[in-house]
């Protein structure tokens, strides 16, 4: 009876683990000014860019000096915590990195006091990777004695690039309401609509896969291209098979492809693997990767991922 | 014997007359339009119940301003942001017509999300019925948090 007993609980216990892990990654959300919101308030900054001079947005003072701009942040925030996605806050993102970088100039080792290896790609790589961008744009209209306040609110999804949320709207003109209480009636009224539209993408993601680009490059030491022929099959043809067979309803695009490189772009990834644990692009390349290591093609290949929704696999070497 | 048959014949002539008495169900059409920027977690709208009857009460007239939240939301105007309807499926009510003719018609749960503004009631004669028209706040959010935490409506993080 009691081996029964633990039978039924070891059964149950392993129910729960998965049905716990049957829920897919949930996508952070971060909201930013948009670039024409820091050109238009001065918050900018000169980069020298091998020799050319960038202008690019300073985050750092808008967050820094901005009361206005905290303020409807923390207001998107406050209703996006209601509807159960916390918002990562750029400006302690920025924060976090910045500290990072400066305990990672200063960090040797105990004993021979090497320094932390970390190339310029790393760093490139270790920046905030939101799934969905919340770009922020507001102006404060003031026409005579009356104020009013245009809003523009888009989501941008980092794997696709793709615009999958927006509302815009300019709010009743007021002779009294300051600029911060008209800036949050424009947050409130089309909070909803973006959701709404937010939920829709989230429903196409959980129908249809995630989207993703992928990209085959060759190492120029390899062996291999992908028009090496493997029983009468070139690569490039095994890979757009596997490709085939293992995105959600077969949907993918190859964009262009020659014997050293392929662009997929489209790829609609599963939000879950074989094992019912969360997806994403890099481990879903690895998946071609592992299949290429395998006999008959024993194929060497490394996995670089570009961003959340890209990843490269390059054939040849490691 | 004859007697049984009279007997027979009132008993069916006092159904008819009382069944005849019943009022008809009246088809109640209604408008529902921005009124404004409500407070957080409410929209302020202004709801149009069309009827015959020449009188309505305002618990009408809040269950329509709660209906039109559910099912048809409304159209933006100048200063006054549009809205979709809570629903996700314009199929909704007859999916799930167990729960809203409980919700609408026998507990009268809708009660409870909607607040009539005072002296904001208006009526109109139209022809030969009634236009009445009254500002209603819905709490929108509890709403919302209620339909989604009775699996009638999906939450924005349902599946993740």
């Amino acid at each position: 009876m009691k081996k029964l007993i633990l039978i039924f609980a070891t059964v149950a216990i392993c129910l729960a683990a998965q049905a716990q892990e049957a829920r897919a990654k949930k996508p952070t959300l971060m909201v930013i000014p948009s670039e024409a919101w820091c050109f238009n308030h001065g918050y900018t900054e000169k980069m020298d860019n091998q020799g050319t001079e960038v202008i690019t947005p300073n985050y750092k003072v808008a967050f820094q000096t901005n009361s206005e701009l905290n303020l409807v942040i923390s207001k998107i925030g406050e209703l996006m915590t209601e509807r159960g996605f916390p918002l990562k806050d750029m400006n302690l993102e920025i924060k976090n990195m910045e500290r990072i970088n400066a305990m990672n100039r200063t960090m040797t080792s105990k004993t021979s006091g090497s320094d932390i290896v970390e190339s310029s790609l790393d760093m490139l790589k270790r920046q905030a990777n939101p799934d969905i961008i919340l770009e922020l744009d507001y102006t404060i209209n003031q026409q005579g004695p009356k104020k009013s306040v245009s809003y523009n609110i888009r989501g941008l999804d980092s794997y696709s690039n793709k615009q999958v949320a927006a509302s815009s709207n300019t709010g009743a003109p007021s002779f009294s309401a300051d600029a911060p209480t008209l800036l949050q009636e424009a947050v409130l009224s089309n909070i909803d609509n973006f959701n709404s539209q937010l939920q829709m993408h989230f429903d196409d993601l959980f129908a249809n896969g995630r989207e993703v680009t992928i990209g085959i490059q060759v190492f120029s030491n390899s062996a291999v291209d992908l028009e090496t022929e493997f029983d009468g099959h070139e690569l490039n043809e095994i890979i757009s098979e596997w490709l085939y067979q293992n995105t959600v309803q077969h949907r993918f695009n190859e964009m262009n492809s020659s014997e050293n490189f392929m662009f997929f772009e489209q790829v609609r990834i599963p939000l879950f693997n074989e094992k019912g644990r969360p997806e994403d692009t890099k481990s879903f390349v690895q998946g071609l990767q592992k299949f290429l290591k395998a006999a008959p093609y024993n194929i060497t290949s490394k996995v670089d991922q570009r961003g959340l929704g890209q990843a490269f696999l390059i054939i040849g070497d490691k | 014997m004859k007697k049984f048959l009279i007997l027979a014949i009132m008993m069916v002539f006092i159904a008819g007359t009382t069944s005849a008495k019943k009022p008809k169900q009246e088809n109640i059409r209604y408008d529902i339009e921005c009124a404004g920027n409500g407070s957080q977690g409410t929209y302020l709208v202004k709801v149009w119940v069309y009827t015959k009857s020449s009188k309505l009460t305002s618990e009408v007239l809040k269950k329509y301003a709660v209906h039109g939240v559910i099912f048809k939301g409304y159209a933006g105007k100048t200063n006054c942001a549009q809205q979709k309807p809570l629903a996700q499926s314009p199929v909704l009510e007859s999916e799930r017509a167990d729960f809203f003719n409980a919700f609408f018609n026998i507990d009268k749960a809708y009660s409870k999300y909607a607040t009539e503004v005072q002296g904001s009631t208006e009526r109109i004669k139209v022809g030969k019925e009634y236009k009445y028209g009254a500002v209603v706040s819905v709490s929108k959010d509890l709403l919302r948090k209620d339909l989604e935490a009775a699996g009638i409506i999906r939450g924005l993080s349902g599946g993740f």
